[in-house]
């Protein structure tokens, strides 16, 4: 799994790369909780992850919390239907805002 | 395919998903249903790495064996760790509450009982079994 954080228009660009498991999610969740500072845009793009197992989805549940703790935005693109498969079976899916693409994630965060 | 043993280690995780993915692939599953096997075994391997060895300060290794027939494919997966039932994580009941008030354990076993048609537990001689079993769709 590699992790590249970009910033573009004001917005945190978080961009995975590869498996997002029990061994990766915590090294990922590193990375990333503290760029969630008060008043934050993120946007998490997972077009680029084939695969997620639950340890993602705390990950998610982290970010979730803590962009909600600091009034920040998060924002989920790219999510590939197996994943999105796994959110709705686990009732995470209506909690966050989705949209398909990198670029629709960007204008809605405008 | 012959049996996969790696360590009770994470970073056995990907080696364990390559070979699922494997034998998802010859036993003709489609992609969903090969993702959902996936899944499944890698959520226990990492209960069994996290709880089984590294809380319980054990080591050992991560055994799998697979059997395909023409109904369906069987994963074993086997190891020597401390026991414990997965049974007992399976009720979600809090799955539709705010993720504010959720309790985050257990969501792994759920998704592996989810995602396969027959899940089993056994213990025997010091020795933990996962028995996962998917249905072969009629091509």
């Amino acid at each position: 799994m590699e992790i590249m954080i970009k910033t573009i228009d004001q917005v945190t660009v978080v961009d995975i790369t590869g498996d997002i498991d029990g061994k990766t999610a915590p090294e990922a969740q590193a990375h990333i909780l503290p760029l969630l500072e008060p008043g934050c845009k993120v946007m998490l793009d997972m077009s680029r992850v084939d695969y997620m197992s639950s340890a993602g989805l705390r990950m998610m549940l982290s970010m979730h919390r803590q962009t909600a703790g600091n009034q920040g935005q998060l924002i989920l693109v790219g999510l590939s239907e197996e994943i999105q498969d796994t959110m709705s079976a686990t009732g995470f899916l209506n909690f966050f805002t989705i949209q398909d693409t990198a670029e629709a994630g960007l204008a809605s965060l405008k | 395919m012959g049996p996969l043993i790696v360590p009770g280690t994470l970073d056995s995780l990907s080696v364990i998903g390559k070979y699922i993915m494997d034998i998802a692939a010859k036993a003709g599953l489609d992609k969903k249903a090969a993702y959902r096997l996936r899944l499944a075994v890698d959520e226990i391997a990492t209960n069994i790495v996290i709880h089984g060895y590294d809380e319980a300060n054990r080591q050992g290794d991560l055994e799998l064996r697979t059997e395909l027939n023409e109904a369906d494919l069987t994963i074993f997966l086997e190891d020597t760790g401390a026991s414990y039932t997965p049974g007992q994580f399976s009720d979600r009941t809090d799955l539709h509450l705010p993720l504010e008030e959720r309790q985050i354990g257990g969501l792994g076993v759920y998704l592996a009982m989810q995602g396969v048609d027959k899940f089993h537990y056994e213990h025997f001689e010091g020795r933990n079994r996962h028995t996962f079993v998917v249905n072969r769709t009629p091509t």
